[in-house]
């Protein structure tokens, strides 16, 4: 362990007076990250598990730059050309949990540079735990690193296809749902590294910086994505709700896969279709027509394929003729085997009555358990612990009472004013909701700038601009003198591409 | 005698069409009724009250067959004789009168063959208003045999030889008849309207326009747009009543008679017009208070209605249901109409109240047969949207629901916020898709398929993930 090694090593503190400016700070942490490039590997292996080990002198949380590097060599070489996991590496050995700890703590400025180091340890915690045969213990230390990182987790990486397809695995469904949550606002963009760095806003390590701006096609935090990855997050993601039986997060994730831009439609999209159709009527009771941004030509080549889907939800919308459904489904059965949809389809034969329950409270304000009863087959006993149930969860705002009549039993009475019974909320309640709204709304709507700046920066923009402009002086007959002058960033073109 | 006529093997087979059929005796008197009509409609409403009324099929039916021997029409005379014969086969009128038949057959033949002769030799001479007159007595012609689509197109072929905006005008009430012979309402509307458009000045257009307003409410009422009617009944001129024949034609005795515009005006604006309307635009009305005085008891349902007695004045209209299922043109849409006076009432007659019992409603608003039991119709006015109001079967009342405009306000806010929210994500992902360069393109190395072809290769490509991922 030469002294020499390790002053490189400490040489970037990021806590140091003279970096309080962040392009001062932004251009050392750039030299920095270059350097231990030019170090050769052999020189962090030495020492290893000695007390002078260079990984027990830095801190991750301060020297996180050069604590992931050593870490990611160390880990390479512990595991390079063996086809058993070494004890080291294995949960419980000393770098694994380096690799744990450093995952928790790292400094999530600094790691903005390193992004490639930081993707590699995270895929080796993925694939260590695979190699283990215990998939389940990444996903705590995945998720921990991925919002350290970016808390809003809103810039697709390849990290997070892997992240949720490892919850898929394990159908750890709630340990994935924090980073669900947060809806991608973003993609990792290929702008020009000179348009990027000479400009103040994209300071990787400003304070205001949304992960939009250091989590780019070159930042190394992701792998390259494609279409269909996105795509597979969407489709994964809605299962994980659907899992946990959010059907409406589940239903608006799978919006997303349909409003790609397509001229065609692909497999996935047809996957999430069934499924939307399907979840829609779980929301709403019925399916609905599809976001206007859909693209039309690929959305009839679904349909066409899905059109057992459709009709399986227009049963299901059929609230007097309750044995249609029963009759469809079992109709369709190797259709939904074959696309593993049972489950799904199960849910709606037995929501169906939830949503004929429901939809009594238009037209009636008390009916008695026994008229229900009639309708949907049964016995009273069973009917009224279901309706028991519903009201438990708050499924009907509705109460059921004993009635003294003869021959009367058991009665359902509806609340009429919204502001009764159990699915009622106070007007503090409601306001609450409307603020948080607001709140959310503002977020996305600073999103959607970023996203708009991106855009109007990229390649392709410019160029149109610059078209553009040349036809205009063409037009005005004027010289080309002129077109240069006009910016690219100009307001009102922005607002059409948003349009 | 009537119960005889109804098992008739005639009203055997109207009942298994699903047509209806009137088994008690209407208010009218058949005699003073028709005599009010002629020219087709006489025949035509005849045949209407033989083949759907039992009590009266027999002599309706003798009556018409005497007017059909008159005429040239030998097709309707040979099926009215063939109705007759199934319902009354021992009737003197039932045997067909098979000479004159034939003999007439010839006549309509020779006159045809005439006319084509005079109509040639005019062309001939290429004099534009004899060849007008030529076709227009084609047309005359053909009406008179009852052949309506060969009568339109000789009326068409006028056209072009129409000279002067009087002979035009002439010739689209010609059409205008036609059309309502064949009930075929659309024409009738764009006909009327071709009229109405017509450069005619002074007295002759005043002279059209009660003609122009009966014609497209008729057309109106006929095709179940019964708002639109009734504004058009309720604007004719009285006028109408004492107007000289126009294109040779008396519309108030070969159309439609001011009974029936007073009749079919107050109907359609009982069905269509809240009560304010009808105060202010149909008792109030100068010009309809002309028809209304041939029909007393419209004019007492309609202020019945105004006056929040709904249960008489549906008393009133349901007494004279028989009658009007007997008139040609109402009969079709009267179950419409009807409804919706009903629904209207019933509406009406709870927004004053928070909560009704069930059997007031019941007593309040007799069953018309519809429905089994006054739940049920009101549950389907619920459900429909009609009315809004929810039903306690268990204390049977119907009761007004109370409403939380500030709570629903609130809740509607968010749940518009959420909904736009959402659509904004929908749009902020396919705009980064799209500054990304992702699409999905057509493959253009595998050939192209039929759309049902690709999106079977996709669904067999996807086949089971979810099972493979194992949520099912």
């Amino acid at each position: 362990m030469s002294a020499e090694l390790l002053n490189i090593l400490l040489g970037f503190q990021p806590d140091a007076p003279e970096l309080q400016q962040k392009r001062e700070y932004d251009t050392t942490a750039r030299n920095f990250v270059s350097s231990l490039g030019n170090i050769s590997a052999q020189h962090f292996l030495k020492g290893a598990d000695t007390p002078q080990d260079v990984l027990s002198v830095l801190d991750p949380s301060v020297n996180s730059i050069a604590y992931a590097t050593i870490l990611r060599i160390r880990i390479a070489a512990a595991v390079d050309k063996k086809t058993t996991v070494p004890d080291v590496v294995k949960p419980g050995g000393s770098l694994w949990n380096k690799l744990v700890l450093f995952l928790e703590s790292f400094d999530p400025i600094q790691m903005r540079y390193a992004g490639a180091e930081w993707r590699k340890l995270l895929e080796y915690v993925e694939q260590i735990a695979r190699a283990m045969q215990t998939p389940a213990i990444a996903i705590s230390p995945m998720r921990s690193a991925m919002i350290r990182l970016d808390p809003s987790t809103g810039t697709f990486t390849s990290t997070h296809l892997n992240f949720i397809r490892l919850c898929m695995e394990c159908r750890s469904y709630v340990a994935a749902l924090p980073i669900l949550d947060n809806y991608i606002h973003s993609l990792p963009s290929s702008i020009q590294a000179q348009v990027r760095e000479g400009l103040e806003y994209s300071v990787p390590c400003a304070d205001t910086a949304t992960s939009g701006e250091f989590i780019h096609a070159k930042s190394g935090h992701s792998d390259k994505i494609s279409l269909s990855d996105v795509q597979e997050y969407y489709v994964l993601g809605a299962m994980a709700y659907m899992g946990v039986r959010q059907f409406k997060k589940a239903h608006q994730m799978l919006e997303h896969v349909l409003v790609v831009p397509a001229a065609v439609a692909n497999g996935l999209m047809l996957e999430a279709y069934k499924k939307w159709v399907l979840v829609g009527c779980l929301v709403d009771g019925s399916h609905k027509s599809v976001p206007r941004t859909a693209a039309g030509n690929a959305m009839k080549q679904v349909r066409a394929c899905a059109k057992a889907y459709e009709a399986l939800a227009e049963a299901f919308s059929q609230l007097n003729n309750l044995p249609k459904l029963k009759a469809q489904i079992n109709a369709g059965k190797d259709t939904w085997d074959e696309d593993g949809n049972v489950g799904l389809v199960n849910e709606l034969q037995e929501q169906q009555y939830r949503f004929y329950v429901s939809h009594l409270s238009r037209t009636f304000s008390a009916i008695p358990v026994s008229n229900i009863v009639n309708n949907v087959g049964g016995s009273a006993e069973d009917v009224t612990t279901y309706l028991e149930t519903l009201i438990q969860n708050g499924f009907l705002n509705a109460r059921l009472e004993r009635n003294d009549k003869p021959g009367v039993g058991a009665v359902l009475r509806f609340y009429l004013d919204p502001t009764q019974g159990p699915q009622a909320k106070t007007e503090k309640q409601q306001q609450q909701a409307l603020l948080e709204q607001t709140e959310r709304t503002n977020m996305l709507a600073d999103q959607v700038k970023d996203a708009d700046y991106r855009l109007s920066i990229s390649k392709e923009y410019v160029e149109y601009i610059k078209r553009q402009n040349k036809k205009a002086a063409a037009a005005a007959g004027g010289g080309g003198g002129d077109a240069m002058d006009v910016t690219w960033d100009d307001g009102d073109m922005d607002e059409d591409i948003m349009s | 005698m009537a119960s005889n006529v109804a098992d008739s093997p005639f009203f055997q087979q109207q009942k298994a069409k699903g047509n209806i059929i009137v088994h008690d005796p209407p208010k009218f008197d058949l005699e003073s009724y028709i005599s009010n009509y002629d020219g087709f409609t006489r025949l035509d409403r005849l045949h209407h009250i033989g083949s759907h009324s039992a009590y009266l099929a027999v002599d309706a039916y003798r009556i018409a067959i005497a007017e059909a021997k008159q005429g040239k029409n030998v097709k309707l005379y040979l099926l009215l004789v063939e109705e007759l014969s199934q319902i009354a086969p021992n009737d003197p009128a039932a045997l067909t009168d098979t000479a004159w038949a034939e003999k007439k057959t010839r006549e309509v033949q020779q006159e045809q063959d005439r006319l084509d002769h005079e109509l040639k030799s005019y062309k001939n001479n290429l004099i534009k208003e004899s060849i007008r007159m030529g076709n227009e007595d084609m047309g005359h012609f053909f009406y008179a045999c009852g052949d309506w689509s060969a009568a339109h197109k000789a009326y068409m072929r006028m056209r072009e030889h129409c000279t002067s905006n009087k002979h035009l005008a002439d010739m689209t009430l010609r059409l205008v008849f036609v059309s309502i012979a064949q009930k075929s309402w659309l024409g009738v509307q764009s006909h009327v309207a071709k009229v109405d458009a017509a450069q005619l000045k002074g007295d002759e257009k005043i002279k059209l326009e009660p003609i122009i307003s009966a014609c497209t409410g008729l057309a109106h009422m006929c095709t179940s747009n019964f708002r639109d009617a009734a504004t058009n009944f309720i604007h004719t001129f009285p006028t109408f009543l004492t107007l000289e024949p126009a294109a040779g034609i008396t519309w108030q005795r070969e159309v439609l008679s001011g009974n029936d515009i007073a009749v079919y005006g107050g109907l359609c604006a009982l069905a269509s017009m809240d009560r304010s309307e009808l105060q202010n635009q149909v008792l109030a009305n100068s010009d309809f208070r002309n028809f209304l005085e041939l029909e007393p008891h419209i004019r007492r349902a309609i202020t019945l209605f105004c006056n929040s007695k709904y249960s008489a004045c549906l008393e009133i209209l349901e007494g004279y249901r028989n009658d009007y299922l007997l008139d040609v043109y109402l009969s079709k849409v009267l179950s419409t109409i009807y409804g919706r006076i009903r629904t209207k009432s019933i509406v009406q007659y709870f927004i004053p109240f928070s909560c009704v019992t069930l059997d007031e409603m019941a007593t309040k608003f007799q069953l018309t047969g519809e429905f089994a039991t006054i739940e049920d119709e009101l549950e389907t006015m619920i459900n429909n949207g009609t009315l809004d109001a929810r039903i306690d079967l268990v204390d049977r009342l119907l009761i007004s629901p109370p409403t939380n405009p500030r709570y629903n306000v609130h809740a509607d806010a968010l749940a518009m916020a959420e909904k736009y929210d959402h659509t904004l994500r929908l749009r902020l992902t396919r705009l980064n898709m799209l500054a990304a360069g992702m699409e999905i393109r057509p493959d253009k190395n595998q050939p192209r398929e039929g759309p049902p072809g690709t999106g079977e290769g996709l669904s067999s490509g996807m086949r089971g993930i979810g099972s493979r991922l194992g949520l099912t």
